[in-house]
């Protein structure tokens, strides 16, 4: 029914002014940002020696490296797939030491920062100081928790890892916490919006049988969202990942860490090993939360 | 036992329930803890006393240099800003905003190519109809791996972060603004392919059918029926990976393309923390700035269609 | 039994006084929604263990006088009283108690679909319930509530279906879940609002059978809002007419006329 008011529009041109305005922003906007930056397609050309790396590079591809390319290797190293393993492993218990905090922190401040837990009851008695003072001090409370969740959403892991790295030095602990505030605060962003989208139906009921704002809150709200939630987060598990590999490119042991030293070593072949290591750890979390989707949402 | 405590254990024991599921929140539930255990996070280290001074000297940095000696004078600190954002602060951020606009743009175009022949109701060979004319096995073999050759294409770019990306075509292309923008590109290419496949795939297929039952091949099943149909909610995806795209922006620099990242990194170099700070904060503004952009974008864009 | 099944007629008559059931009096009560006068100034006396049917046509105001009795809705003019307590006085736990003892059944259902039907009738009671409380029973259920559960879903006829996800019911049997979380309050007052609408005309008729035989049982007011007029006769002693938020009749079933039927029904005139 609404697809074939759309598709009737499409073809009556109604609607089109919108979008036509739209494309048209976004082209300009694309031909400002190539002519700001001097994006010139002829440097898409390798230089001479870019040739060379592209060619040694992508050569690669086909042909991962299955033993170190090195030509002398200290006798104690273990063989290069234990050591992808390896880092892979780190990447893992990197990312996710992180999003437990992430989600700690997200379902925590994701509540506070939903509007509908404050919602007071529309019909409560006459002197109901209790419902007046929620009311009172809600929008302070999750105005303020929004606030806090978007400054630290607005700061890129990696940048919070560099500060922590000048604050208090090379530290695992800091590269986790760095992925976690940022990564707690878009969980709590997209929980909350969740929560105060799910249908009110229920909650209104739970209300109309003498549940507590925290009983309709938790069990009314919360489980209709839910599904929702656990699919979002196993999406920031897998940017988890993908974050906590580039740390390595700051001296954590991840799988970064690897990519970047091989690159440098010019042993493309390892390089190629770690990136299908990264490759297949985000293709397995794609396809769990996949399959665990199917089971949960109808 | 009670008759109805026997009969509620049956049910009980009957119950549907997906073992997957249970294992999974299991599995998970070690995999977060257990992360604690096995990484070498000191927790006792990250609070030592050394660590700590290491903080509050970090700390007192912060606050700009003219007035780390002297009382707060907000004059002082305006000028102290102003230079900064003169000297390099507001380029960065044109440079920063002008990555992850040429990023999308050229995204946004990979994408939705790519979203075709990911889609398995557009990519057969009877597009959006129950094949009539029975296709040869071999023939209907060729669409299905073109699928699974996009899908694969399309899940390789995605699973690469921007960083890495950048930080190899880095070495490849030379130090222009092109693999900052083209990282970014690359991974969101993967992601708004996904995503646009998914919308195809998701699309009411009757007028589609329609098309194709009169006639219509593919490219004019795309034109024609796909794009105004799945157009807008494209565009909500667009802008939604634009938020990202000026968030990456930000880091990019640090490979040396003269973004945000790139003064952030210097001035941590130089140890002029103050700088540092001021320069993250501009960054955190220039998000925020988007994040309200693409917000209003999205709105506008589902109040009109 | 306090009183007698007569079995040609399943109406309640003559309901005895000592009956447990809530009673509820609207006086003058209006509900005003902006520009919109959804009650108008509506007189109503209910009284303990009857069995009231509110019939009248979209956009009455059946919804909104049910509100009105469960205090979900308040009124913009007049009073609403529960068991002789007028709503707007009481605290807000007290109204909470009040609301806790009257089961509502909503027009939509109201269920949660992911959960399973155990703990979508498990929710009846949260009301009664202290946060902790609460709490424990939603993650661990206790067997005695479970047992109660299974008993009321026996009641209400589908035992079978206690660990069964919601969403995987037909519409008939999520219909008896809401009846069964209502039943698990342990009310004393019972309102359905078109509990008939989602459903087919045996189902419907067998869903209000239900609900005036359980309340007949267990004593309990009964108030719910039909469109169809054979059932509305056929199993409600009293009849209330609405029309535009105003009271038409209020009376005897036998004693409403066809004419007031056909009045209530006109669409001319609205
Ligand atoms: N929350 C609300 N806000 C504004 N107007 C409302 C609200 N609830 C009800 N109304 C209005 O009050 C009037 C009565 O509504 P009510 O839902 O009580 O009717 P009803 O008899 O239950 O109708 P139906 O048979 O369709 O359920 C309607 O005109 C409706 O538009
Ligand atoms: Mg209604």
């Amino acid at each position: 029914m609404k697809m074939t008011r759309s598709w009737d529009r499409a073809f009556l041109h109604k609607g089109l002014g919108v979008r036509r305005i739209l494309i048209l922003a976004i082209l300009s906007g694309g031909i400002w940002a190539f002519v700001q930056l001097d994006l010139n397609p002829a440097d898409l050309v390798p230089t001479s020696g870019g040739v060379q790396v592209a060619w040694a590079f992508f050569s690669r591809a086909l042909s991962p490296a299955i033993v170190y390319e090195a030509e002398f290797v200290p006798s104690d190293t273990p063989p290069l797939l234990w050591k992808a393993l390896q880092a892979a492993g780190t990447t893992v218990v990197f990312a996710s030491a992180a999003m437990s905090l992430a989600l700690i922190w997200g379902l925590l401040l994701g509540f506070l920062a939903s509007s509908s837990w404050w919602v007071g009851d529309p019909a409560g008695g006459a002197g109901n100081v209790t419902a007046f003072v929620r009311r009172s001090i809600a929008p302070v409370v999750y105005g303020s928790t929004r606030v806090l969740i978007a400054f630290m959403r607005s700061i890129h892991e990696l940048i919070w890892a560099v500060l922590f790295l000048a604050a208090f030095g090379l530290s695992h602990l800091s590269a986790v916490i760095a992925i976690a505030i940022p990564f707690g605060g878009t969980l709590a962003k997209i929980f909350s919006e969740m929560i105060d989208e799910a249908p009110r139906d229920v909650a209104h009921a739970f209300r109309g049988s003498g549940a507590s704002a925290t009983h309709v809150y938790l069990f009314g709200l919360v489980p209709r969202a839910l599904p929702d939630m656990t699919a979002y987060s196993f999406y920031r598990f897998e940017c988890a990942l993908r974050s906590s590999a580039i740390l390595g490119f700051f001296g954590y042991p991840t799988l970064g860490f690897y990519i970047a030293a091989s690159f440098e070593n010019l042993h493309y072949g390892e390089v190629w090993t770690y990136l299908y290591t990264l490759l297949v750890l985000v293709i397995l979390v794609d396809w769990w939360s996949g399959a665990l989707r199917k089971r949960f949402v109808v | 036992m009670s008759d109805r405590e026997l009969k509620l254990r049956y049910l009980r024991s009957q119950r549907p329930r997906s073992r997957f599921a249970y294992w999974s929140a299991l599995l998970l539930l070690v995999v977060m803890i257990g992360s604690w255990f096995v990484g070498d996070f000191q927790v006792e280290d990250f609070l030592s006393e050394r660590r700590l001074q290491n903080l509050t000297r970090f700390l007192h940095e912060l606050i700009p240099y003219p007035l780390q000696e002297r009382d707060f004078n907000l004059g002082i600190a305006l000028k102290w800003a102003g230079e900064i954002l003169a000297e390099k602060g507001w380029s960065a951020m044109v440079v920063t905003l002008a990555i992850s606009v040429a990023a999308i743009v050229l995204a946004g175009f990979g994408g939705a190519f790519f979203s075709l022949p990911a889609a398995r109701n557009f990519t057969s060979p009877e597009p959006f109809l129950p094949s009539l004319r029975n296709p040869h096995w071999a023939w209907r073999f060729l669409w299905r791996a073109l699928v699974w050759m996009t899908r694969l294409f399309l899940i390789f770019v995605r699973s690469i972060p921007e960083y890495m990306w950048a930080f190899l075509l880095l070495a490849v292309l030379g130090p222009t603004a092109w693999p900052a923008v083209l990282a970014l590109a690359l991974h969101n290419l993967g992601t708004l392919g996904k995503l646009g496949a998914e919308v195809v795939e998701n699309t009411e297929p009757s007028p589609l059918s329609a098309l194709r039952g009169l006639g219509a091949s593919h490219l004019q099943i795309a034109f024609t029926g796909l794009f105004p149909l799945t157009f807008s909610r494209f565009l909500l995806f667009l802008f939604y990976r634009w938020e990202t795209c000026v968030r990456e922006a930000t880091v990019l620099g640090m490979l040396g393309i003269v973004s945000l990242g790139y003064w952030i990194q210097d001035s941590r170099a130089r140890n002029h923390y103050d700088e540092m700070f001021f320069l993250v904060l501009l960054g955190a503004a220039l998000v925020l700035i988007g994040d309200l952009l693409s917000s209003l974008a999205r709105e506008t864009i589902r109040r009109f269609s | 039994m306090m009183w007698s099944v007569n079995e040609g007629n399943r109406k309640s008559q003559g309901r005895t006084s000592s009956s447990r059931g809530a009673s509820f009096t609207l006086r003058k009560s209006s509900v005003v929604f902006g520009s919109t006068v959804a009650l108008d100034s509506v007189d109503l006396h209910i009284g303990s263990g009857e069995a009231v049917g509110f019939v009248g046509l979209s956009g009455a105001g059946k919804t909104t006088l049910l509100c009105l009795l469960n205090g979900t809705v308040r009124p913009t003019g007049g009073t609403v009283q529960v068991d002789g307590r007028d709503l707007a006085t009481l605290s807000f736990e007290e109204l909470r108690k009040v609301r806790s003892g009257i089961g509502f059944v909503h027009q939509d259902l109201s269920l949660i679909p992911n959960l399973r039907v155990l703990h979508n009738v498990l929710a009846g009671r949260l009301g009664k319930l202290s946060f902790w409380g609460g709490m424990r029973a939603f993650l661990f259920p206790q067997r005695r509530y479970v047992h109660q559960i299974h008993e009321i879903l026996e009641r209400v006829g589908i035992p079978e279906k206690i660990y069964e996800r919601t969403d995987r019911l037909s519409g008939g049997q999520r219909q008896r879940v809401a009846i069964a979380r209502a039943l698990f309050q342990e009310p004393v007052g019972l309102l359905a609002d078109e509990p008939v609408s989602s459903v087919d005309p045996a189902r419907a008729r067998s869903a209000v059978s239900l609900l005036t035989e359980i309340s007949r049982e267990q004593g309990l007011t009964l108030c719910v809002s039909l469109h169809n007029l054979h059932l509305a006769r056929e199993f409600f002693p009293r009849l209330v007419g609405l029309r535009a938020g105003r009271v038409v009749f209020d009376r005897a079933t036998e004693q409403v006329t066809e004419d007031e039927f056909e009045a209530l029904y006109d669409l001319n005139g609205v």
